[in-house]
C-alpha cells in the first residue's frame, strides 16, 4: 500500500490544471461505465440529463394539483418505469433473482428440506445480494459507514452558497461520500488486505444531529424500567417520531404513486395506442416486481442512525474543516473551528470520544482567488496542520442546467426521514415549488470526487486501521487472554456476592458504568465497543463479533442495558454475515439468543422501538438471505415484530409483503418443490393485499394479489385456496374491492378495453414460468378476463359451490 | 378454545369442514371463532399444507403433532395412509381475560396447545375421526377426493369433540 505521506505529496506536486482535470473525467467516466453492470445513466454522477425522468412527469401536469414535475423528483426512488433513478432502490426480488434459481437444489437428506442454504458456508459479501442497490444486504452495508462531520466556517458555507447550495459544504458534499470513487483497500487486524468496490462514507453536518440522550440510572434491577418510564421519555419520544416519520415518508412516496395511476390510467384512455401500449407494459411489469417501497422504509430506517451513547456509528470518524481561500485569517478562523469542535456550545456530548480525526480543507475559489496565494496558504496550513490537508478548487458561480458541462447532482440517498418529510411538505404547501436538483460543473464534480477519494483511503481508512489495531493490542486482547477472563471475573467478585446480590450494577465502585447512564469514552467498555464498531464499518467481521461477544457479557452484568441490547444486536448482525462453520443448528441457535435478548433489551427494558424494529428487521433480512431453516426462523421473528405492532399500518403492511417474499425464497426439493413455502407465500402476499386495501392503497393491493395468485398457480394442484368456499369468496371481494379503487379514477372509461390489456400480459408472463401443467391454471391467471370459474368470477355467492365435479357427487347421494 | 377441523384431499381440496369449540371446562361446544377470522382460518390451514409436505418425511407416524403456529393458531395434523390430511386449528382463547379466566384456562385441555395432554387428547379426537373416517369413504359410492357429505359422519365428528377436546 502507497504510504499516505508520499501520496499526498504527489497529489499537491500537481499542479491540477482545469485541462487535465477535463480530459480525467473523461476516463473517470469511461471507467465507470466499464466497471458497473448497470447501465451507466445509473451512476449518480454520471447521469445524463437526458435520462431524467421526464417521460414519467407529464400525467403530473394532467392534474390541476400544483406540484407538476418539480414534485416528481421528490418521489424518484420509487416512481417505476421511465429512467432509473441515481441508485434508486431497484426491485429487490430475491425470489427470482439468477443466484437462487440457478443453485442446485439442496439434496433430500437432512430432515428438513434444505436445511442449510446454498449460502451456509460463504461470508454473505460473497453472494450476489451485495451488488443490488435496493437489497437489504446493501442497504446494511451502506448504512453503518463512517461518519465524516463537516464544520465549515461561514466564508466556505457563503462561497458553496453562491454556487445555489443553501446547505453549505455539506449539502455539496454529500452525495460523493455516497459512492467513493474506486476501490478502497482495508486491511484486517490480521492484516490481510481487501479492496472494496462500494465503500461509503456519510458526511454529515458537526453537532447538527440531535443526540440522544442516555437515560440516568436509577437504582438497580428493575430501576432501569421505572427510569426509562420516568426519565426516558424523550428517548421513546425521538425513538418513535423517527419511526412515525419513516412511515409518513413512505405513505407519501405511496399516496403519489395512487394519484400517479389514476392520471396514468386517464391519460391512457386518451385513444393512442402507443401510449396505452407502453402504460400497460409497465403495469405489468411493476406487478411483477417487489416493492421499491420496502427498500425505501429500510434505507430512511438506516438512514437516521441517532446519535446516541450506546452505539458509536453515528459518531464522528473524523471531521472535515473547511475555510475558503476569502478567508483573511486563515489559520486563525481553521484554530477557532477546531477550538469550537472541543468546548463550543455545538460540541458533541461528553460520551462521545472528542480524539477523531482532524481533517483540514481549503476551498479555492477558481474563479475569484489568486492560486498562488492558495497554494503558499497551503503549505503554511500543511506545516501547521500535519498532513491530513486538502485543496479543494471550486468555482464560485452557480451552474444552470444550460450550461454544456453541467451534471446534474443527484440527491442524496441517504436524506433523514425528516429532512424527506420537510421537502415533501414544502412542495405540497408551496405553488411555487422548484425542481430541487441542481447542478454543478463537471469539473467541480471531479474535484470533490478526488477529494472524497483521497481523504478516505489517506486519512480516514488508515486512521481508523490503526485505531482498530491499537485498541486490539492495548484493550481487547487483554480481555480475550485467560489473564482477561480472570480480572473480569475477579472484578465482578471483588466486592463479595453482596453487592452482586444487592442489585449489583452500576452502583459497585468496580463498574465503569456511569450513574448518568453511560459509559466515558476513555473507559475499556466504550473503547472496546468503538473497536467492534470501527471493525464492523471495515467489514472486518470476525473481529467485530468476537468483540461484541465480550462486551455482551460485560454490559449485562453492570445492567447497562441499551448498551446490551446495541451489543447483541450488531453481534447477530455480524455473525449471521461472516463465513459460517458452525452447524446450521447451533448457529441459528445462538443467533436466535441474541436476538432475543436485543429484543427484549431495546423493548421491554428500554422502550427504545427504534433499536428493536431496527434490530429485528436487519436480522430477518439476513435471515432470510442465509437460506434453509433461516427463513423459518425470518419469518418467525417478522411474526414476533407484527405482535408486538411497533410500527404503523404502513410499515405492517410492508413487513408483511416482505414475509411473503421470505418464504417464496425458500427452494423446494424435487418435481413437487417439497421444502418450498408456496402456500405461505401466497397467504402472506394475501394478508398484506388486505392491508393495502384497508389503507386504500390499491395499486400496491394489487401487485400483491398478482403475487398470491402467481403463487396459487404454481402449486401442484394448480387450485390454491379455490375449493376452500369462504376463503375464495374472501379472495374475489378483495379482488373487486382492489378493481373498484383502481377504476375510481376511470369510471367513465369502457371497462373491457382496460381489463383485457392485462390479463393477457400476465398470462404470456406465466406460461413461460410455468411448466406443462394442465390447463386449470388459465381459470387462475386470468381472472379479470370474464367467464372462465376463476375465484375472481364467483363473487359475493357464498353459497354457490365452487367445485365442478360437486354435481356429481351430489347425485351419488353419499350421505 | 376454538377449533377447526378439516379434511384435505390429495389436490388441495377441503373433504370436510367442521368448527366447534371445547367441551371441555364448562365449555359450549361452540366455536369462537371471529367473523373476520373465518376466511382467515382457511387460509392457515391450506398454508400449513407446506409444512405438512416437509414434515411428512421425517417421520413414520401418522399424527405429526403441532406443525404449525400462525400468530395464535396452531396446527396439528394427522395424515392418513392415503395422502389425505386431516388439519386441525385450535386457537386458544385471547388473553384478554381477567386474572379468573387465565386459571381456569391454564388447567384446560388446550390452554397450551404444545403440552403432552393436549397433544394426547387431540391424538385421540384424529384417532376416533379415523376409525369414522375409514368407515365413511367404504361407501361404495366414495370416489376419491370426493367431499364427505354424510351426516352421520359429522355427527360422529362432533362427537368426537365433544368427547376429548
Amino acid at each position: 500500500m502507497q504510504r499516505p505521506e508520499d501520496a499526498h505529496l504527489n497529489s499537491e506536486v500537481q499542479p491540477l490544471p482545469l485541462a487535465a482535470s477535463a480530459s480525467s473525467l473523461n476516463t473517470n467516466l469511461r471507467l465507470q461505465k466499464a466497471r458497473h453492470t448497470l447501465p451507466p445513466d445509473a451512476h449518480p454522477l454520471a447521469q445524463s440529463e437526458a435520462s431524467l425522468p421526464s417521460t414519467t412527469l407529464p400525467f403530473r401536469d394532467r392534474r390541476s394539483n400544483p406540484p407538476g414535475a418539480a414534485a416528481a423528483s421528490l418521489f424518484r426512488s420509487t416512481l417505476i418505469g421511465g429512467a432509473t433513478p441515481p441508485g434508486s432502490p431497484r426491485s429487490a426480488s430475491p425470489a427470482r433473482s439468477p443466484a437462487r434459481t440457478s443453485t442446485t437444489p439442496t439434496p433430500l437428506t437432512g430432515s428438513i428440506f434444505g436445511g442449510a442454504g446454498p449460502f451456509s458456508k460463504q461470508s454473505l459479501l460473497d453472494t450476489d445480494a451485495v451488488g443490488n442497490p435496493g437489497d437489504p444486504l446493501n442497504l446494511i452495508l451502506k448504512s453503518f459507514v463512517p461518519h465524516v462531520a463537516i464544520h465549515a466556517s461561514e466564508d466556505a458555507d457563503g462561497l458553496v452558497r453562491e454556487k445555489g447550495f443553501a446547505g453549505g459544504l455539506w449539502e455539496l458534499l454529500r452525495p460523493f461520500g455516497e459512492r467513493v470513487q474506486g476501490k478502497v483497500s482495508i486491511r484486517d487486524s490480521n492484516g490481510v488486505a481487501r479492496s472494496w468496490e462500494d465503500f461509503t462514507v456519510r458526511f454529515t453536518r458537526f453537532g447538527a444531529d440531535a443526540a440522544e440522550e442516555p437515560e440516568p440510572f436509577i437504582g438497580g434491577g428493575g430501576g432501569t424500567v421505572a427510569a426509562a418510564a420516568a426519565n426516558g421519555q424523550s428517548v421513546r419520544v425521538a425513538g418513535d417520531s423517527l419511526i412515525a416519520q419513516v412511515e409518513t415518508v413512505v405513505e407519501r412516496h405511496l399516496r403519489y404513486a395512487e394519484e400517479a395511476h389514476v392520471a396514468t390510467t386517464a391519460m391512457t384512455a386518451l385513444p393512442s395506442p402507443t401510449t396505452t401500449m407502453s402504460t400497460t407494459r409497465e403495469r405489468g411489469l411493476d406487478s411483477n416486481a417487489t416493492s421499491p417501497y420496502y427498500a425505501l422504509y429500510l434505507r430512511r430506517l438506516l438512514s437516521g442512525i441517532p446519535l446516541a451513547c450506546h452505539e458509536s456509528f453515528a459518531h464522528p470518524v473524523a471531521c472535515v474543516m473547511a475555510i475558503s481561500s476569502r478567508n483573511q485569517a486563515p489559520i486563525e478562523a481553521l484554530h477557532r473551528l477546531y477550538k469550537e469542535t472541543t468546548q463550543g456550545e455545538r460540541r458533541l456530548p461528553v460520551w462521545v470520544d472528542g480524539d477523531y480525526l482532524r481533517y483540514y480543507v481549503l476551498i479555492h475559489d477558481e474563479e475569484n482567488g489568486d492560486i498562488t496565494k492558495s497554494m503558499a496558504l497551503f503549505d503554511q496550513m500543511k506545516r501547521n496542520f500535519g498532513l491530513h490537508c486538502h485543496m479543494l478548487r471550486l468555482r464560485s458561480s452557480q451552474s444552470a442546467e444550460t450550461d454544456d458541462d453541467s451534471i446534474p447532482l443527484p440527491r442524496s440517498d441517504w436524506m433523514t426521514p425528516s429532512e424527506e418529510l420537510a421537502d415533501i411538505e414544502e412542495s405540497d404547501t408551496r405553488e411555487d415549488f422548484e425542481d430541487p436538483t441542481r447542478y454543478i460543473f463537471e469539473s467541480d464534480a471531479t474535484a470533490i470526487r478526488t477529494f472524497v477519494r483521497e481523504m478516505v483511503t489517506q486519512s480516514v481508512v488508515p486512521t481508523m486501521e490503526r485505531s482498530v489495531s491499537v485498541w486490539n493490542d492495548q484493550v481487547a486482547s487483554r480481555r480475550r487472554g485467560i489473564s482477561g477472563r480472570f480480572m473480569s471475573l475477579s472484578k465482578r467478585w471483588a466486592f463479595g456476592s453482596s453487592s452482586r446480590s444487592s442489585s449489583g450494577g452500576p452502583a459497585s465502585s468496580s463498574s465503569n458504568y456511569d450513574v448518568r447512564g453511560f459509559y466515558r469514552p476513555d473507559s475499556p467498555e466504550a473503547i472496546m465497543r468503538r473497536l467492534a464498531d470501527f471493525a464492523f464499518m471495515l467489514r472486518d467481521w470476525k473481529l467485530a463479533m468476537s468483540t461484541y461477544d465480550l462486551l455482551r457479557t460485560d454490559f449485562q452484568n453492570d445492567k447497562a442495558w441499551k448498551y446490551h441490547a446495541a451489543a447483541n444486536e450488531m453481534a447477530a448482525l455480524a455473525l449471521l454475515i461472516m463465513p459460517q462453520n458452525m452447524s446450521s443448528k447451533t448457529r441459528i441457535e445462538t443467533i436466535n439468543q441474541m436476538l432475543e435478548q436485543a429484543f427484549y433489551s431495546y423493548y421491554t427494558r428500554c422502550n427504545s422501538l427504534y433499536g428493536a424494529v431496527r434490530c429485528i428487521v436487519l436480522a430477518l433480512e439476513l435471515l432470510r438471505l442465509r437460506g434453509g431453516s433461516g427463513i423459518d426462523e425470518a419469518v418467525r421473528w417478522g411474526i414476533r415484530l407484527l405482535e408486538s405492532s411497533l410500527m404503523g399500518t404502513v410499515g405492517d403492511a410492508l413487513l408483511k409483503e416482505r414475509m411473503a417474499i421470505c418464504y417464496a425464497s425458500k427452494q423446494g426439493a424435487g418435481s413437487q418443490a417439497w421444502g418450498s413455502r408456496r402456500r405461505k407465500s401466497a397467504l402472506w402476499s394475501v394478508l398484506s393485499a388486505e392491508a393495502w386495501v384497508t389503507q386504500a392503497k390499491y395499486v400496491q393491493a394489487q401487485k400483491c394479489l398478482n403475487e398470491a395468485r402467481k403463487m396459487y398457480a404454481l402449486l401442484p394442484g394448480e387450485c390454491g385456496v379455490q375449493n376452500f368456499a369462504v376463503a375464495s369468496d374472501f379472495l374475489a371481494h378483495l379482488n373487486d374491492q382492489v378493481k373498484e379503487g383502481l377504476g375510481l379514477g376511470m369510471a367513465w372509461r369502457d371497462h373491457m378495453g382496460d381489463e383485457h390489456a392485462e390479463p393477457e400480459l400476465l398470462v404470456d408472463e406465466e406460461s413461460e414460468t410455468l411448466d406443462n401443467r394442465r390447463s386449470r391454471r388459465t381459470s387462475i391467471i386470468n381472472p379479470v378476463g370474464g367467464g372462465s370459474a376463476g375465484l375472481e368470477s364467483a363473487p359475493l355467492n357464498p353459497l354457490k359451490p365452487v367445485e365442478d365435479g360437486s354435481d356429481t357427487s351430489r347425485k351419488d347421494g353419499f350421505g | 378454545m376454538s377449533y377447526y377441523f378439516a379434511i384435505i384431499g390429495t389436490q388441495d381440496n377441503p373433504l370436510f369442514e367442521y368448527e366447534f369449540g371445547t367441551s371441555k371446562q364448562g365449555g359450549d361446544g361452540q366455536a369462537r371463532f371471529s367473523e373476520q377470522a373465518r376466511h382467515l382460518n382457511q387460509f392457515i390451514l391450506h398454508s400449513s399444507l407446506d409444512i405438512v409436505e416437509e414434515v411428512q418425511w421425517t417421520n413414520g407416524q401418522l399424527y405429526l403433532k403441532v406443525i404449525d403456529k400462525f400468530f395464535n393458531n396452531w396446527v396439528s395434523c394427522f395424515l392418513t395412509g392415503g395422502n389425505v390430511k386431516f388439519l386441525l386449528l385450535h386457537q386458544p382463547p385471547a388473553p384478554v381475560g381477567g386474572a379468573g379466566s387465565s386459571t381456569r384456562n391454564s388447567t384446560s385441555v388446550g390452554a397450551n396447545p404444545t403440552s403432552p395432554q393436549t397433544e394426547e387428547a387431540i391424538k385421540n379426537f384424529f384417532n376416533e375421526v379415523y376409525d369414522n373416517y375409514v368407515k365413511a369413504i367404504m361407501s361404495p359410492f366414495y370416489k376419491v377426493n370426493m367431499e364427505i357429505r354424510s351426516p352421520v359422519f359429522r355427527a360422529r365428528v362432533a362427537a368426537a369433540g365433544r368427547k376429548y377436546l
